[in-house]
């Protein structure tokens, strides 16, 4: 009946955005009628329709097998870090690096090295592999102890409470995971798809139409593009519904977690050598396999060469720096700004679910409209200052924090709401008390998560609207056929990326160590 | 060279000086263009559909370009053996990186590249620039700088913004000019009930070719004859389409232009504008010694050490 209830509540509240954004799209109250109305849109779109198929079919069948793929990989690379915890800190580098590969600086390179549809399904791979294994690991690693507990004490081993408590457990975040990766896979195959050169595809039409500076076209495509993405975070947020009731605990376990695996020292420091090692083994690895020529493919020496050798190094240090003292204050602003809004959303979404009906329609759109395509818009509206690369930051930082949040704070059991309730306690304090501590591990997990996400969003405001910093530096070195600066970006991006994460990892062990809680992996 | 595709080569070797012309085993020949399927590559795709490559002894495959294909880069890995590129970026790749490449042809005597703005706000020559704020594809940043410098103008008398080939910011007044090509969005703004103004950069001392044939010189010792064949009929296919430049886009729509979100009056428009910058006395894809000596003075002035033997007219000569 409740879920009736909401459910007619989300209908109307889509309702009534559509309605305000046809009013304003007709009276082109924003940025000069820059924002189409939907009506608009729909028309342009029928007048189209014999364009999209062959469009869509393409990003589809892109990001579909994108999707798989990476899941695929996902959830059995999940599983053996789970299995071996060693071999989850062995993997650590490679893991991060995956997550913050820039797509603009790899779609390239992809490009040159694959052919045909596969760089597309490879970005769309990446694009999901992260967050999909971490939900495996979270939802892996964060079971009820006691349940294991009962299985032992009838003589199971691990295997049985991997089997019996574990897997089941992990079921929902798997599923909240791949609800937020759906999305991402199709944003991937579409940014491939824009740099390709192929013929089909939404972001080859894309491409094509932007050259026309018809809004509604435009739009049009973003439209088809969100549904696509709306519709598969659809199907996983159904199917996670309808799973979540059988693997709720109904009290909270008090049990502090024991400390991981005793390691000796010396094995504690190989596996932290290996794990910064293997990312680089890896990137030697690509670039000797795919067997591109020295000249445009450079090894992780090659970049050191690049940047410290060469004869034009000391031009080079001195551009990255410029441009790093340009991107990096804004992204640490606008992670702040992302976060801090996620937490404030969810924090309300659990006080009164109706806000989450509100929001999440318009985080969606935000989150699977192509930036290519929003951002010319963003630009009209505020200018190509720091306010139009701080709205980018904050729009693909602010969704995975979201849910990750709202998935955090939906877990906390029953039972331990009912305590504070029952002493009369208000909602807020409720939350203050038991939700919101309970929560903390995920929002380290989101903080993590959202680094290199920040440095991306900034990236692409550069690059498409401000032309400073990092971003720009890459689009132009493409420009000079400077590939050691292309590779530089990148693998520059990528340390910063990790740096950061490790930096929030000490604050999240030592605070989670002292509330003894389990961290969110 | 592996032992497979020596023995094909070989084998195609024996099979054209065996029989006779006509039945001749087609060498596989690839071309990267510069962007996705428009009016810019007309001629080529004339010549595609016409049989004209087979005719000369080619089984061509075309791969359309896009903003973050980087030709030269495509010819580098080997995925396709000859690019159409723009001739700064080719020659400081050369004079900078030693890159290997050859220049063997222009497909524009003048780069269509220029300031566009608007006729009620025109820029009339490149002094106007100076304080004015103008859009500029990241890619083609070196280009614009070449115009600043020729003409005198400091780097920073001028604000450049990234330009995503979206004409609104100018028609919505948010920039003042952009450089794109001249043959195109001028189309565009007026669709969009604007008038433009535009000046090429190349009658402002931007001497220089665009969409320049360009291969590795690997390539060039392995494939001349091919090359020498590729660039017979692709001059065919430009020539014919240039005879009436409204005749062919029409019959492209639901082939090379189908999907491509562009409307067939804007190929026209494209297809027309450009004649005068393709045709050439000497013919399509000339280099005339003196058109070469504009692209080196041009470059020079902005640094890049462009010289004579970076371009090879001799399989010009041979046509």
């Amino acid at each position: 009946m409740a879920h009736e209830a909401s459910r007619a509540g989300m209908i109307r509240n889509v309702v009534v955005i559509v309605a305000l954004w046809e009013i304003i799209g007709r009276l082109g109250l924003v940025a000069g009628g820059a924002l189409p109305a939907p009506s608009g849109i729909l028309l342009q779109l029928w007048a189209d329709r014999a364009d999209y198929p062959q469009h869509v079919l393409a990003t589809v069948s892109g990001s579909g097998l994108g999707f798989l793929i990476g899941n695929v990989v996902a959830v059995l690379a999940g599983l053996i870090f789970v299995l071996m915890p060693a071999t989850l800190r062995l993997l650590r580098g490679v893991n991060i690096a995956i997550f913050a590969l820039p797509p603009i600086a790899i779609a390239p390179i992809l490009n040159l090295t694959l052919s045909g549809m596969a760089p597309r399904v490879t970005l769309a791979a990446l694009g999901v592999y992260f967050v999909t294994m971490s939900a495996t690991v979270i939802g892996l690693s964060q079971y009820d102890t006691r349940s294991g507990d009962v299985v032992r004490a009838y003589g199971g081993g691990n295997w049985m409470v991997m089997r019996l408590v574990r897997l089941r457990g992990a079921v929902p975040d798997v599923l909240s995971g791949l609800r937020i990766a759906a999305p991402n896979a199709v944003l991937g195959a579409i940014l491939a798809e824009f740099g390709g050169g192929g013929r089909w595809g939404l972001g080859s039409y894309l491409l094509g139409s932007l050259g026309r500076g018809d809004p509604f076209r435009l739009w049009g495509i973003g439209l088809v593009a969100t549904v696509i993405a709306g519709l598969s975070y659809a199907v996983f947020a159904i199917i996670s519904e309808r799973v979540l009731g059988t693997t709720r605990s109904v009290t909270l376990n008090t049990a502090i977690p024991a400390p991981a695996s005793a390691l000796s020292p010396i094995g504690r420091l190989a596996l932290a050598c290996g794990a910064v090692l293997l990312p680089f083994v890896a990137w030697w690895a690509f670039v000797t396999f795919t067997g591109v020529p020295d000249m445009i493919a450079k090894t992780p020496l090659g970049v050191i060469d690049y940047l410290f050798v060469g004869d034009q190094s000391a031009i080079a240090r001195q551009k990255l720096i410029a441009a790093l003292a340009e991107t990096l204050p804004v992204a640490f602003v606008g992670m702040v700004c992302g976060l801090g809004f996620a937490f404030l959303l969810a924090v309300l979404a659990q006080m009164s679910p109706a806000v989450i009906r509100a929001v999440m329609p318009i985080a969606l759109f935000t989150q699977t409209m192509p930036l290519v395509a929003l951002t010319p818009l963003l630009v009209l509206l505020v200018g190509r200052g720091y306010a139009v690369t701080m709205w980018i930051t904050i729009s693909v930082t602010f969704f995975p924090a979201f849910v990750l949040l709202v998935q955090g704070i939906s877990r906390v059991p029953q039972s331990v709401l009912d305590l504070p309730r029952a002493y009369g306690a208000t909602a807020w304090t409720e939350m203050r008390k038991v939700s919101i501590p309970a929560a903390l591990p995920y929002l380290f997990a989101a903080t993590r998560l959202t680094v290199p996400r920040a440095l991306l969003g900034v990236m692409i405001a550069e690059w498409l609207a401000t032309g400073t910093g990092l971003g720009n530096l890459l689009n132009q070195s493409r420009g000079y056929l400077d590939y050691g600066m292309i590779w530089t970006v990148a693998s520059v991006s990528v340390l910063l990326s990790v740096a950061i994460y490790y930096a929030v990892l000490e604050v999240e062990r030592a605070t989670l160590k002292r509330l003894g809680m389990q961290m969110v992996e | 060279m592996d032992r497979r595709q020596f023995l094909g080569t070989g084998l195609a070797g024996l099979a054209l000086t065996a029989l006779p012309i006509r039945a001749a085993a087609a060498s596989p020949l690839a071309m990267q263009a510069a962007w996705i399927n428009d009016a810019e590559f007309s001629g080529y795709f004339l010549a595609i559909d016409k049989g004209y490559y087979p005719e000369n002894g080619l089984e061509l495959t075309y791969l359309p370009g896009g903003p973050d294909v980087i030709p030269e880069s495509t010819i580098i890995a080997g995925r396709a053996d000859l690019a159409l590129t723009t001739p700064d970026t080719t020659t400081r790749a050369i004079a900078e990186q030693g890159a290997k490449f050859k220049i063997i042809g222009a497909q524009y005597q003048k780069s269509p590249h220029g300031i566009v703005s608007l006729k009620k706000n025109p820029i009339e020559t490149p002094a106007d620039l100076i304080g004015k704020t103008v859009a500029v594809p990241p890619v083609n940043t070196m280009t614009m700088e070449a115009l600043l410098k020729v003409n005198g103008i400091a780097r920073d008398q001028v604000n450049i913004v990234p330009y995503a080939y979206d004409p609104t910011p100018l028609v919505r007044g948010e920039i003042d000019a952009s450089l794109d090509f001249t043959t195109n969005v001028p189309f565009t703004i007026g669709t969009l009930g604007e008038e433009a103004h535009s000046f090429l950069l190349y009658d402002h001392g931007v001497t220089i070719f665009n969409d320049t044939v360009v291969v590795t010189e690997d390539v060039l010792k392995e494939k001349r004859g091919d090359l020498v064949a590729w660039l017979r009929a692709s001059r065919r296919g430009w020539e014919e389409n240039l005879v009436d430049p409204a005749a062919y886009p029409p019959q492209w729509a639901d082939t090379w232009f189908a999907g491509t979100g562009r409307t067939i009056e804007n190929e026209i428009y494209f297809n027309t504008a450009q004649k005068g910058l393709i045709l050439s006395d000497a013919g399509v894809f000339a280099m005339t010694d003196e058109s070469i000596e504009h692209n080196i003075e041009a470059l020079s002035a902005i640094g890049i050490r462009a010289t004579r033997d970076m371009f090879d007219t001799t399989l010009l000569e041979e046509l």
